[in-house]
């Protein structure tokens, strides 16, 4: 099924004089995402001149473009284009990714916390954040950063009211109903449930990620001993 | 090779960024002001995306360990081996010689190019230094950075005194509007067009934050679905105060855009001081275009006035000033 057939409504907008969007329906929602997805790797694989880069949001794509090469309206048109001829089968392919996790103790200094505020128990806890499979709709914040749906409401917990200094990188943490780790050691306010020991950002690897636009993610929990066993492996 | 005796303030090494990687959420940083950076490149033969070194108010003092030349952008005196030197001008040095670069007196970013660019290991296909994130580092004592050697040096070592860009504290900057516009009131657009902001000391490469006229959001409030932050991106978080995204900024963000600095307006901005004055100017796409490319057309002869390619004329009449070019047809002239 074509998307001009699904009926699935965008306009376009330029965002400055360097950048236009194409904005989709305006909520999270996975079929939404689906869209975004197929549209930004089909403008990307077009290879069209003056293009600089394409990025895709929960709903929108961007395409970034140089104006002394491209205009808005030429641009416009090929977008267009592109746009009726991407069939809606085209956006259901998605990567699983395995991410293992050591949860508690020194990893995940607040799951005490979240099971308590949640009535739970930290085994509780850990297996209803390791069941589900979970989307990733963009990246974005910090290199790396996957912005994750799909948490359980069971397991959703407030942010620190004051925020740690340093969070070391591959936390876990939950913030209100999302769930995310951090790419990058850096400051922040999520609840830390557990650590993975891979590397979410190497910027000396291409891609630099290793979660991309539209994965699906299973946490898969481990022990300490594992941990360290494959930190040293991803570090090697 | 050159070695940073003293790093100045704030100074990073910068290119003209890390372009490709959004989609992994890494910004693309880069030179805050890209005509200065470009200028200063050509003088000294290099390619305009050439890594230079970037700093804020106070430049650094380094020693050249190899021969080389340079030439430094910006409102700035400065002196090699205690001699004073001139901005916008081509010097050669030679191992052992120190440069110091004094304080800014207009603008707030200048540049140092070399001969052949500074030659760091490419991150992500840049040279570009994005603290945040641990790729590259701001400049310590002590650094030792290597220089490329690839360059082809222009005949005219400097840039014509009314050629040299001039940097104001107090700038109008113009718009293109949206594309959330919906998220505020006609009159908080209003106030947003009519109102004149100051760029508050909480400013760095990451954005300005700007203080004055509270900019009313309509029912739709202050938040956006996450979403891409261009260059030059005002967003108005819930305090009505507006923030304009630059160089460093997050590749997205969740408070809404409205409008959007056009590319021709954003060195002006940058070189702003907090205290610096800022009025915005809504315009069409097509003035943003033709704004740009005069600044491009602007580069271009430049460029072919230092090659020799040009002679250039500025005549005043009455008051006026005109500029005119003459292309060089035979190259022996």
């Amino acid at each position: 099924m074509k998307l001009s057939q699904w009926g699935g409504s965008y306009n376009i907008k330029p965002i400055g004089d360097s950048a236009i969007g194409i904005f989709f329906e305006e909520k999270i929602d996975e079929k939404v995402n689906d869209i975004v997805i197929a549209i930004f790797k089909k403008i990307e694989r077009a290879n069209i001149e003056g293009i600089i880069e394409v990025v895709p949001t929960y709903r929108t794509v961007c395409v970034y473009y140089d104006p002394t090469v491209i205009k808005y309206r030429e641009l416009v048109g090929a977008i267009k284009k592109i746009i009726s001829e991407t069939k809606l089968e085209e956006s259901k392919e998605h990567r699983i990714v395995k991410v293992p996790v050591a949860y508690g103790g020194e990893f995940g200094p607040d799951l005490g916390f979240v099971a308590e505020y949640n009535g739970l128990t930290e085994d509780d806890v850990i297996e209803i954040h390791s069941k589900p499979t979970y989307r990733v709709y963009m990246l974005g914040f910090t290199p790396g950063f996957a912005y994750m749906g799909g948490l359980d409401e069971r397991i959703a917990t407030p942010r620190l009211e004051n925020p740690r200094k340093k969070v070391p990188a591959g936390s876990v943490g939950i913030a209100g109903k999302q769930t995310g780790i951090y790419p990058i050691e850096s400051p922040g306010g999520w609840r830390l449930i557990g650590r993975t020991p891979l590397k979410l950002f190497d910027p000396k690897k291409d891609p630099p990620t290793l979660l991309l636009p539209g994965d699906h993610v299973k946490f898969i929990p481990i022990d300490e001993d594992e941990f360290y066993k494959m930190l040293k492996e991803e570090t090697r | 090779m050159i070695e940073i005796l003293d790093p100045g303030l704030f100074s990073t090494i910068q290119d003209l960024g890390r372009k490709g990687y959004q989609k992994y959420g890494v910004p693309v940083s880069g030179v805050m002001d890209f005509i200065s950076a470009r200028l200063v490149n050509m003088l000294v033969g290099n390619d305009e995306n050439s890594a230079l070194i970037e700093f804020y108010m106070k430049g650094p003092k380094l020693k050249f360990h190899s021969d080389a030349y340079f030439a430094i952008a910006g409102d700035v005196r400065a002196k090699l081996n205690g001699r004073d030197i001139h901005p916008w001008k081509r010097y050669k040095a030679s191992s052992g010689d120190v440069l110091e670069i004094g304080t800014i007196s207009s603008g707030s970013y200048g540049y140092i190019a070399f001969s052949g660019g500074i030659n760091t290991e490419p991150i992500l296909g840049s040279r570009s230094t994005y603290l945040r994130a641990n790729i590259g580092d701001k400049l310590k004592s002590g650094d030792r950075i290597p220089l490329g050697s690839h360059y082809n040096l222009p005949r005219l070592d400097y840039i014509p005194r009314s050629l040299i860009p001039k940097y104001s504290n107090s700038v109008e900057a113009r718009i293109i509007l949206g594309p959330d516009d919906d998220h505020f009131t006609e009159n908080g657009i209003k106030t947003f067009f009519s109102s004149e902001y100051t760029v508050t000391p909480e400013s760095d490469r990451m954005g300005y934050r700007l203080k004055g006229p509270k900019i009313e959001h309509s029912k739709r409030g202050p938040d956006i679905i996450t979403d891409v932050v261009p260059l030059g991106t005002v967003q108005v978080p819930g305090n009505g105060q507006p923030i304009i995204m630059l160089a460093d900024r997050q590749t997205t963000g969740g408070y809404a855009r409205i409008g959007v600095v056009i590319t021709a307006d954003i060195p002006k901005v940058a070189q702003l001081r907090p205290g610096g004055k800022i009025r915005f100017k809504e315009v069409t796409i097509e003035k943003a275009y033709e704004e740009l490319m005069k600044i491009e057309n602007r580069l271009e002869l430049i460029k072919k006035l230092l090659y020799g390619k040009l002679i250039y004329i500025r005549t005043s009449v009455s008051g006026r000033t005109f500029d005119t070019f003459i292309e060089l047809m035979y190259d022996h002239l």
